[in-house]
């Protein structure tokens, strides 16, 4: 075991994927001479060479565009957009074609892409720097995606997202890419805990709390919090945001009987709109109170001084917590 | 053999065309593709190429009409066997082609088009095919990266009560825990009939729904002959009512204080009471005079009529007395209630009384009647017992028990009489009253009941 | 080689007319430029090419028939545009990958495509039809332009393979203003991939002409990429064959990119749900019907006594071969069972998915009548 800032893991990952498959290949902005904007490709030109550590043109689109011609090729190729707000321009080339190919010539072509994007906020960046788009993609049929939480799932799940036969979007948080943690970089894939699914990071009995990425971290001080109140919370890190590992959340759900959700990302149509509904669907008897979610804003992202106010923080993960368990909370006036 | 020809969807949504001319007339013979028609659709003047070769039939519309799709617009004659020959190649021109012997089927009208306009009514598609397998089946397959572990048969024991939210919410305002109550519905639901019959068991009495599971009744003992002991599963009602009874035993520190009294003076009031015209149709018993007695002794005693919430860390004093009156019926024990019963004169008491009884004896308790008292009445007199140990209500400070009236010798005026003896045994929460407390209001009650005149002293 | 390509934008533009090597009456001509290219097109090859667009204009127009007929829901009609296609498309390798837009026929046909292939996806029965690797031709593409990046990134495939196919685009006019094509020449010139982009400026974008388009030929923006180019008569299939010949030749020996503009004309609508008579005359129409690319090589031919009735009625039972599958293909289509719209969306299998199918199977079998059953059809 070693101890890694997600970053150092990320980069060990891509170095372990491109070791052990030379049809991987590595694209996207300032990866090669630079190492990357967030050095997290560091080394891997110098290690690979240019063929395949590739410094692509300014194009987003043109990147993921050429990485499914290398993909028709039988190349596994893996882009890093180089900010989260960055991938728009390259939206129409992964819904139209990245996750559709498999399905339009009917299993011949597949498409091995990992798309990794540096994602959601926290850092004080300036405008679209600090963006969670990760609910347009899960709505996207064809595309798997994911969001890590910390270093060991980042080295993991990072060369199962390669290994895939199947279009990944990856989100790694970047508030968190010098955050460290234990990492087995000897970890077999097939041992590991499969893509798909989600951990229960913290056990609890009272209420179910579901998030993934950077708010893990929020989460699992909002639980400490809690324990103060004698309010014992469970947490669970997704992982995976399509599909999503519902076993493991209904077990969760049917043992506690009360959900909270929360994310970065806008309120309305976001991925915990989704989580919500279908745990409704799967355990509404079980549900002592309303599920209730825990979101950005729905506004653009904020300037960084204000960031705090839009990013949901303990105090209003427990205000929510409160919520459910019936007790006095922001909203207990208010009819919703 | 006869070929009808439909207009299509010309384009992605177009309901009718309009026929602008016809280039051929019936009797024609018509080669594949051939034009037969220009038709003018909402975006365009198209010509139609014939999709068979054969001999022209009919033509169904004549030129100016306006044709919905899906409308038959001619019907050919066409051969079943290959014939014909191919027109001449021009680089621009149609091959026309001799049929292939297809059949008479109309072409496939494909495109949107305009849905049909239909007269019927909308309905649905007959069901009843096949199996409907469990709605929350959770299909799981394994891929390499994706496989979910197959764990071992999901572990229930951590899992609450199944119910609904407006099933649970009953269940909170009548103090309802979920877990102790026995589900009927489908798959371990907790049904709302659930809530009130196990509401009807904590206070006694059977519910206003009609009967359901087998589970409230006491299961057939039959014991094979020659049995030495017979099994009766402890479930529902009788499990219910246990382990209320054993969460208030073992909550509230019980102590049980008795008084013997003289209540002759009680019984000659009755028996006045009974003969008194202007009250004809008003049973008035022991049991109204008890009631009587109780409420106004509540009023100088309101630790015995108070509650302990734990969880506030108050006594709660109540202001009114809502006063159970235990009934015994086929069920089992029932404690319904009468509300504000400090309010009601003695005809009011004993109307109520009866009132309670009958509907208690009927199975008719409401749920309201059943939840909220403050302290109960138990007669267990009619049993021809003189005193015992009654079990708080849950949640209440005191309960009397009534025992049987007994003519006995008694010291009556200095020398010893033949007089009406009833003997009175008051538990109380230890938490809520102590000793003193406690016998004191005992003996207030006992008071009236010696001396029913004593009451104007107490209000 | 002696030839030099023209990458001087100043020359280029100064063209008024693209590189032809024969006339629309027929005549052959020689350009400095091309000649070398076609030196080798006989009679024989001739007759090979005439074929070759005889039969793509007969399924081109079997195709639009069916649609009038109701058989299939929508036809992009490639006629006037063979040469460039069938031209082009017989100038590569077998093992070059092409990368099609959705109107080119004439490539999927010198490809090998079968009958049905050419009908299934515009019935709607299936979202495509022929195996790409098959054919080495990847699904015609809708999103316009898309698939010029599609080109690079296999091109780029191409270089860390070290071997020598070339990756082929092709798109229209209309495509040159997406960014998608912008970038591809972005990066196909960077990294000097082996890419050839065939622009069939057949000039219009369904309802706008080429000058919404560009303010200048086309081919002269590639050389402001870095990327050689020509342009060509695309209604001459020998231009069209040598200018090809030229640009595989350019990348196929590493020298990168190129590009080629071939200048044609859309003679049919942009879809047979369009009415092109609300924006162009039938005089336009008819002018270029003048230049058109079969009577042009078949009076070549005639002048060469190479052709004859025997060859033309040959021609015609091979298009007629060809045009009865598509048709039989097309009006024997069975359309898949309901539950075969879940099939293939991944790869490996996904939860979510996977539940869905399950849910939805059993509603499929919840109903009396077979038609909706989840089992699949037979055949």
């Amino acid at each position: 075991m070693t101890q890694l800032t997600m970053g150092k893991a990320l980069g060990a990952g891509l170095r372990r994927a491109m070791a052990d498959d030379d049809r991987v290949l590595l694209m996207g902005e300032d990866i090669g001479r630079l190492g990357g904007v967030f050095r997290i490709t560091d080394g891997l030109l110098d290690e690979f060479g240019g063929k395949r550590v590739i410094d692509t043109p300014l194009a987003e689109s043109g990147i993921v565009g050429t990485a499914v011609g290398l993909a028709f090729r039988g190349f596994r190729p893996v882009v890093e957009i180089q900010f989260d707000g960055f991938v728009y321009p390259a939206f129409d080339q992964i819904v139209c074609q990245v996750a559709k190919l498999h399905y339009r010539t009917r299993g011949r072509v597949k498409m091995p892409i990992t798309i990794r994007i540096p994602w959601a906020g926290g850092v004080g960046a300036a405008e679209h720097h600090s963006e969670s788009p990760e609910a347009y993609f899960v709505h996207t049929a064809g595309l798997r995606v994911v969001a890590v939480s910390n270093p060991q799932d980042a080295y993991t799940m990072l060369r199962q997202a390669i290994a895939s036969d199947d279009p990944v979007v990856f989100f790694e948080p970047k508030r968190l890419y010098h955050s460290k943690g234990e990492v087995d970089l000897d970890a077999h894939l097939a041992d590991a805990p499969p893509m798909g699914v989600a951990r229960v990071v913290r056990e609890g009995s009272d209420v179910t709390l579901l998030t993934y990425g950077a708010q893990v971290g929020v989460a699992l001080d909002a639980a400490t919090a809690a324990e103060d109140e004698g309010v014992s919370i469970e947490v669970i890190d997704l992982r995976s945001l399509s599909p999503v590992d519902y076993r493991t959340v209904t077990a969760s759900v049917r043992k506690t009987g009360r959900v909270v959700v929360t994310h970065e990302a806008a309120r309305e149509a976001g991925v915990a709109a989704e989580l919500i509904t279908s745990v409704t669907e799967k355990c509404f008897h079980y549900l002592e109170a309303a599920p209730v979610r825990v979101t950005g804003h729905d506004i653009p992202y904020p300037p960084a001084k204000l960031e705090k106010h839009h990013l949901p923080d303990l105090d209003r993960i427990l205000d929510a917590v409160d919520r459910v368990l019936g007790r006095p909370n922001s909203l207990s006036e208010v009819v919703l | 053999m006869i070929a009808e020809f439909r207009l299509p969807d010309l384009g992605e949504g177009l309901p009718e065309a309009e026929i602008v001319q016809w280039l051929v007339a019936p009797g024609d013979p018509v080669a594949l593709n051939q034009t037969i028609a220009e038709v003018e659709t909402a975006k365009a003047i198209v010509e139609l190429p014939s999709p068979f070769a054969g001999v022209v039939g009919e033509l169904k519309h004549a030129a100016g009409d306006v044709v919905a799709v899906g409308e038959p617009l001619i019907v050919f004659e066409v051969d079943g066997d290959p014939s014909g020959e191919p027109a001449p190649s021009a680089p621009d021109a149609v091959v026309a082609a001799p049929s292939t012997g297809e059949t008479q089927d109309p072409p496939n009208l494909v495109g949107y088009g305009a849905p049909p306009r239909s007269t019927s009514r909308p309905q649905r598609r007959a069901r009843g095919g096949g199996r409907i397998p469990a709605a929350d089946t959770l299909v799981l397959e394994a891929a390499p990266h994706d496989a979910v572990p197959d764990a071992a048969p999901e572990d229930t024991r951590h899992e609450r009560p199944r119910s609904t939210p407006p099933v649970r919410k009953l269940a909170k305002d009548l103090g309802v825990d979920l877990a102790l109550v026995e589900a009927s519905g489908v798959s371990g639901l907790i049904t709302r009939a659930d809530v009130e019959e196990y509401a009807a068991r904590v206070g006694g009495a059977p519910s206003t729904a009609p009967v359901q599971a087998p589970a409230d009744r006491v299961p057939a003992a039959t014991a094979p002959p020659g049995a030495r002991e017979t099994r009766i599963p402890i479930r529902g009602v009788r499990k219910a009512t246990a382990a209320a009874m054993v969460r208030s035993a073992f909550t509230a520190p019980h102590v049980t204080t008795f008084l013997t009294v003289d209540v002759t003076a009680t019984v000659s009031l009755l028996d006045a009471l009974r003969a008194d015209r202007r009250l004809e149709g008003h049973r008035i018993g022991v049991l109204a005079i008890v009631a009587k007695a109780v409420c106004l002794a509540l009023s100088r005693h309101p630790e015995l009529n108070s509650r302990w919430d734990e969880e506030a860390a108050e006594i709660v004093q109540y202001h009114y007395v809502n006063l159970g009156i235990a009934a015994a019926t086929e069920r089992g024990l029932v404690v319904p209630n009468i509300k504000d019963a400090d309010a009601l004169d003695l005809t009011g008491l004993a109307d109520a009384i009866g009132d309670l009884a009958q509907t208690a004896r009927a199975g008719r308790s409401a749920i309201d009647q059943l939840m909220g008292g403050t302290f109960s009445i138990t007669n267990f007199g009619v049993f021809g017992v003189d005193a015992g140990t009654p079990i708080l209500n849950p949640g209440e400070a005191g309960i009397l028990g009534v025992g049987a009236v007994r003519r006995q010798p008694w010291e009556h005026e200095g020398a010893i009489a033949l007089r009406d003896v009833m003997t009175l045994s008051l538990s109380f929460d230890h938490r809520l009253a102590d000793g003193e407390q406690g016998s004191k209001f005992l003996r207030d009650v006992a008071d009236v009941l010696r001396e029913p005149g004593r009451a104007m002293l107490l209000r | 080689m002696t030839y030099t390509p023209i990458t001087d934008t100043e020359r280029l533009l100064s063209l008024d007319e693209p590189l032809q090597l024969l006339t629309p009456d027929g005549r052959r001509r020689h350009d400095p430029q091309l000649d070398e290219w076609a030196d080798d097109l006989d009679a024989t090859a001739l007759r090979g090419l005439y074929r070759d667009m005889a039969i793509a204009r007969r399924v081109d127009a079997e195709g639009v028939a069916l649609q009038r007929q109701g058989q299939l829901g929508l036809w992009a009609p490639a006629q006037g545009q063979e040469a460039v296609q069938i031209g082009t498309a017989r100038a590569c390798r077998r093992d070059d990958f092409l990368f099609p837009s959705y109107r080119e026929l004439g490539v999927l046909l010198v490809r090998g495509a079968a009958p049905a292939d050419t009908v299934l996806t515009w019935r709607g029965e299936v979202p495509s039809t022929f195996d790409p690797y098959a054919l080495d031709v990847a699904p015609p593409q809708i999103i316009i332009g898309a698939q010029s990046l599609h080109a690079v990134g296999y091109a780029m495939g191409i270089q860390r393979d070290e071997t020598d196919q070339v990756a082929v685009a092709y798109f229209g006019d209309g495509a040159t203003s997406q960014g998608d094509v912008n970038e591809a020449m972005v990066f196909a010139s960077s990294f000097a991939s082996p890419v050839v982009f065939v622009c069939s400026n057949n000039q219009w974008a369904i309802s706008e002409p080429v000058t919404v388009q560009a303010k200048h030929p086309i081919a002269g923006r590639a050389p402001g990429f870095g990327i050689p180019s020509l342009r060509v008569d695309g209604n001459d299939v020998i231009a069209c064959t040598a200018a090809m010949r030229w640009a595989l030749d350019h990348a196929r020996s590493g020298e990168g990119p190129a590009f080629l503009e071939a200048v044609t004309y859309r003679m049919g609508p942009h879809t047979t749900s369009d009415d092109p008579t609300r924006y162009r005359s039938a005089d336009d129409v008819e002018q270029w019907r003048a230049r058109d690319p079969l009577t042009r090589l078949e009076a070549h031919l005639r002048s060469m006594d190479a052709f004859d009735d025997a060859f033309t009625a040959a021609v015609d039972a091979d298009a007629l071969a060809y045009t009865t599958e598509m048709r039989a293909a097309a009006i024997g289509a069975v359309t898949k069972p309901a539950l075969a719209l879940l099939d293939d969306v991944y790869a490996t299998p996904h939860t979510g998915l996977a539940e869905q199918r399950a849910h939805f199977a059993a509603y499929l079998d919840g109903f009396a009548d077979e038609s909706a059953s989840s089992e699949e059809v037979a055949g």
